[in-house]
């Protein structure tokens, strides 16, 4: 075995480091979304008839949207929406894709070959396309849009799983657990599936940070949550005008918020990737 | 004079910076010493784990981050001309030159150590026109014949091959030419011919000698195969837990060693004669600092509290032989074995149990295929596989028209060279590829025939036992998961299955604190113990050991053949064991097939086939196994060329290659004919032994 010198202690040191960081700014967030109505006085959909548009200070932490909403407690709120669609999607894509892949790549022929030109068909439209496509035929909402955000990223797990199936059906221990005479669900399952999911493991809160400026852009562009809702994309576009007139209030922390999430998920995945290339075993046991 | 190459008091010490295991430090060497003059070849010999390879990392000045290293390695740069240097306190310019010009090293994997991208011709023209400043034009017609000197075929268009256009003997040949090419003085070969067929391996280590002979290089073979060593050697340096335990002439070492470890060593190795495998049990330790004791000590039959108190200083044993031990032993290894501590150690445990005279009724004189009286596990008949390749017509045609039997209690041995169908042969009876042609039939049943739920059925009752034990086992499982596979599969309740494991277990002699382990827990031999009782667990009427030892350290090979031996007593099954290495099938299978190119081209009582064998392909393999006894005692043959793909298309598939060719040969295609209890593709059988007798044979 090569003997991984003073740089791959260091690498591995750097990997946790980026861990540990991710994982304390994904938890602060996770932290603002269960304390959301503790932290702030205001709902996240009440209107202060005192007053829109007021600065911060006062009764309004934050100040107040152009509805005469609190901001603080939007943002809070917001995280629970934002985090909970993009995990809920991500792990709807993960599921999704990966059993798709999977079958396509243990099983091979025809039947992988059909399913992967479907997924090119599926990929050749522009993502925005799509969901407003979706949007059209299953109609607006939160669980929509955690289908569309799941459909856009599936494809990715399912051609990550399937080259990964693809090199562990070759591997000795798969061929023994055929010729001790499991079936093939069970050689899937038992065998296939555990060892060819480490690359998702990596990949997937990388992916949570995309899926995060996705849902985001989204509702940008209206295609996102009905509107009342807190969401920091919605509320990025609603605020968006204010900025021009010196209200960054409305605008300037649903960004900040979602910058900290994304490079929480971003720190978090850039770690395990790390980790994944400078550790040796050890670092395989990690979750299953 | 000089020695070109004199390694002082060497030791290494590897720090492991990972947080997880910080502080932790691996003394990889201990006070090694050992010279190379120009014109030797010093073979190097231990188990994995024993320190050659950092010797040669040493040489090169290619030690691991880490490390830090004590001693010196003085090079003399003009040999002849007196002066060293010390490689250790070499600037980065200066390593740069000595690499390449004064110590060039070859690697163990060829194919890895080329690079994918550029052409064999082109990556060793650039190294001629860095160090030797060669034009390139000039370069190339250098490197055609540098490539000629190491024996490739055709070697103008070979310089424009990709390295994954060749094979692995033509990829190790290209490796040598690249160490040599640029005239260093200092050539190493770390384990040059592992994974080599034996008859390229034979030529591959003369291509070493040659330069050692001819161009005065120093050599320094590092190997496992202690046989080869034997043959090729001038001097020997054997190593263990990284401290030089035993150095002198490699013939009179390796034949009759002094010290308990090389005796182990050597013990270890099967031979074609038949001469029985002695085990020692335990494994070499990986040492925190330099041994105070001795590191054999705890293996050792003869150690006593001197041995485990303090550090054996290096004494005199003979002319230019020294040992590092309190008891070396002077007797006849051979004669000593039986009695020997190791073989008490073992316990109960015999030597092999069926030697050439073994207590094995000879086969009925005019019956090669084995009568029905006991039951028949395993038939295969004229079986063809062709695997098709994905795009357009064609594929490659594994196996052409095989047939084969195995009766229960017997043991049939399945040999040749690599790509010769031996590995395609397991995977068809085991029901992973079904024949283009023929019948299967296992245990009364047409395996070719049936699929789904009674294929599966079916399959348990044949197993596998593979090449890579770590490999075969799923890392993310536990070995008690991975033993109770075949009878989970078979929906035996749960509450028996750990029982039946524990069974298996026992039976492999393994302790059952094993079982919560995970595949990279294991070391090789209890993996590969693991994968035996996985195969035998749901009690198969067909074990299938394909190359079970290959990937193993000598001393955990013959903990594994021991392991195998005892299963050959076992009446009730039928085994099937393939090797490349003839020796090892010798020990204890009853009978061999020889398979070349997809046929079967001899057949028979394993004492007749070796003994005597009557198809030139036979006879050239055994010509060309190594050993450390008498070896192969008949009149030898040697193949003229390396095999061929191309060579099976029409006639005799050996034909380009056999000694005794006739046009008759490349004209037809050639029937087993029979001779004693045996059979031999080849139309010369019946003058075969003439031919040898006379002038034919190219010994």
């Amino acid at each position: 075995m090569a003997a991984p010198g003073p740089g791959a202690g260091g690498g591995r040191r750097f990997a946790t480091g980026l861990i540990v960081s991710g994982s304390v700014v994904l938890a602060l967030a996770v932290l603002a979304a269960a304390l959301a109505p503790l932290l702030s006085q205001w709902g996240p959909t009440e209107i202060d008839p005192a007053g829109t548009l007021a600065p911060p200070g006062g009764d309004h932490l934050l100040g107040t949207d152009v509805n005469g909403m609190d901001v603080w407690s939007r943002v809070l709120h917001a995280a629970r929406v934002d985090l909970g669609i993009v995990v809920a999607a991500v792990a709807l894509a993960v599921l999704f894709g990966s059993a798709l892949g999977l079958v396509a790549g243990y099983l091979g022929g025809w039947l992988d070959d059909l399913l992967m030109r479907l997924l090119d068909i599926f990929q050749a439209f522009p993502m925005f396309i799509m969901a407003l496509v979706v949007a059209a035929l299953l109609g607006g909402g939160t669980i929509n849009l955690v289908i569309v955000i799941a459909l856009v990223n599936a494809p990715a797990y399912a051609r990550l799983v399937r080259a990964e199936a693809r090199s562990v059906r070759e591997l000795p221990f798969v061929e023994a657990s055929v010729t001790s005479g499991s079936g093939t669900l069970a050689v899937l399952w038992r065998h296939v599936l555990p060892n060819s999911l480490t690359p998702v493991r990596v990949i997937a809160p990388l992916n949570c940070g995309w899926a995060m400026l996705t849902l985001a852009g989204l509702s940008f562009l209206g295609l996102g949550v009905p509107v009342p809702t807190a969401e920091w994309g919605a509320m990025i576009s609603l605020g968006a005008s204010d900025v021009v007139a010196g209200r960054w209030w409305t605008s300037v922390p649903p960004g900040l918020f979602l910058l900290a999430s994304v490079l929480g998920f971003s720190l978090l995945g850039e770690g395990l990737q790390e980790r994944a290339a400078t550790g040796g075993p050890a670092s395989s046991g990690v979750g299953r | 004079m000089t020695p070109l190459l004199s390694i002082e008091n060497l030791s290494v010490v590897i720090h492991r910076s990972d947080p997880g295991d910080s502080g932790r430090q691996i003394a990889a060497l201990s006070n090694v010493s050992l010279d190379v003059n120009a014109g030797e070849v010093v073979g190097l010999v231990g188990e994995s784990g024993g320190g050659k390879s950092m010797v040669a990392r040493s040489i090169v000045g290619l030690l691991p981050p880490g490390s830090r290293a004590t001693g010196r390695v003085l090079f003399a740069a003009r040999p002849g001309a007196g002066e060293q240097v010390d490689v250790l306190t070499m600037d980065r310019a200066a390593l740069a030159g000595h690499r390449g010009r004064g110590a060039a090293l070859c690697f163990q994997n060829p194919r890895g150590a080329l690079s994918p991208t550029r052409t064999a011709g082109r990556q060793l023209t650039d190294r001629l026109t860095t160090h030797q400043g060669m034009a390139l034009g000039r370069a190339r017609e250098a490197a055609r014949e540098l490539f000629e000197q190491v024996g490739i075929r055709d070697p103008g268009r070979r310089l424009d091959a990709y390295p994954h256009e060749l094979s692995g003997g033509m990829a190790q040949r290209v490796m040598i030419s690249l160490a040599t090419g640029c005239a260093p003085g200092l050539l190493i070969a770390d384990e040059p011919t592992t994974g080599l067929d034996v008859t390229l391996a034979r030529e591959i280590l003369r291509q070493l000698r040659h330069a050692a002979d001819t161009d005065r290089r120093g050599v320094l073979l590092i190997s496992h195969d202690l046989a080869s060593v034997a043959e090729v050697c001038d001097r020997v340096v054997v190593l263990y837990a990284g401290a030089v335990v035993e150095t002198g002439p490699a013939g009179r070492v390796l034949r009759t060693p002094a010290h308990p470890y090389t005796r182990t060593l050597v013990a270890s190795v099967p031979q074609v004669d038949g001469h029985p495998v002695v085990a020692t049990p335990g494994g070499m330790p990986l040492l925190a600092r330099a041994p105070t004791a001795c590191p054999f000590a705890p293996r050792c039959g003869h150690a006593d509290d001197t041995c485990r108190t303090q550090h054996p200083a290096t004494t005199e044993w003979g002319a230019g032989w020294q040992v590092a031990c309190y008891h070396p032993q002077a007797e006849n290894l051979a004669g000593n074995l039986a009695g020997s501590p190791a073989t008490q150690a073992g316990g109960a445990r015999t030597a092999t149990q069926a030697g050439p005279a073994g207590p094995r009724p000879p086969a009925g004189p005019a019956a090669p295929v084995p009568a029905a009286v006991p039951r028949t596990v395993l038939s295969v008949e004229d079986a063809h596989v062709v695997y098709r390749s994905r795009f357009g017509g064609g594929g490659h045609h594994a196996l052409r028209g095989v047939s084969l039997q195995v009766a229960a209690g017997e043991t049939v041995g399945v040999v040749g060279e690599s790509g010769c169908g031996k590995s395609t042969l397991a995977r068809l009876v085991l029901g992973l590829v079904r024949p283009a042609a023929g019948r299967v039939t296992l245990a009364g049943h047409d395996l070719s025939r049936i699929r789904g739920r009674r294929l599966r059925r079916l399959r348990i009752r044949a197993q596998l036992v593979f090449q890579d034990p770590i490999g075969s086992l799923s890392p993310r499982r536990t070995a008690a998961d991975a033993i109770a596979e075949p009878l989970r599969a078979q929906g035996v309740p749960a509450a028996e299955r750990a029982g039946r494991v524990a069974a298996a277990l026992a039976r492999m002699g393994l302790d059952e604190s094993i079982l919560p382990r995970r595949p990279h827990e294991l070391s090789g031999g209890q993996a590969q113990r693991v994968g035996i009782a996985r195969a035998l667990v749901g009690g198969p009427d067909l074990v299938v050991f394909d190359e079970p030892t290959s990937a193993l350290d000598v001393t955990v090979q013959a903990q594994i053949l021991q392991v195998v031996a005892e299963l050959t007593g076992d009446e009730s099954r039928g085994r099937v064991f393939i090797s490349h290495d003839l020796a090892t099938v010798r020990g204890f299978c009853d009978r061999v097939v020889v398979l070349y190119l997809g046929r079967v081209v001899e057949e028979g009582p394993v004492a007749e086939v070796f003994s005597n064998p009557r198809h030139p392909y036979t006879r050239a393999l055994l010509s060309s196994v190594p050993s450390l006894g008498a070896g192969f005692a008949g009149p030898r043959l040697e193949l003229v060329r390396d095999l061929e793909e191309a060579d099976a298309a029409t006639g005799c598939p050996l034909a380009a290659r056999c000694p005794l060719v006739t046009d008759r040969c490349r004209a037809e295609p050639q029937e087993l004919v029979g001779y004693g209890a045996s059979r031999a593709a080849c139309w010369r059988v019946p003058e075969m032994p003439e031919l040898l007798r006379g002038g034919g044979a190219g010994a």
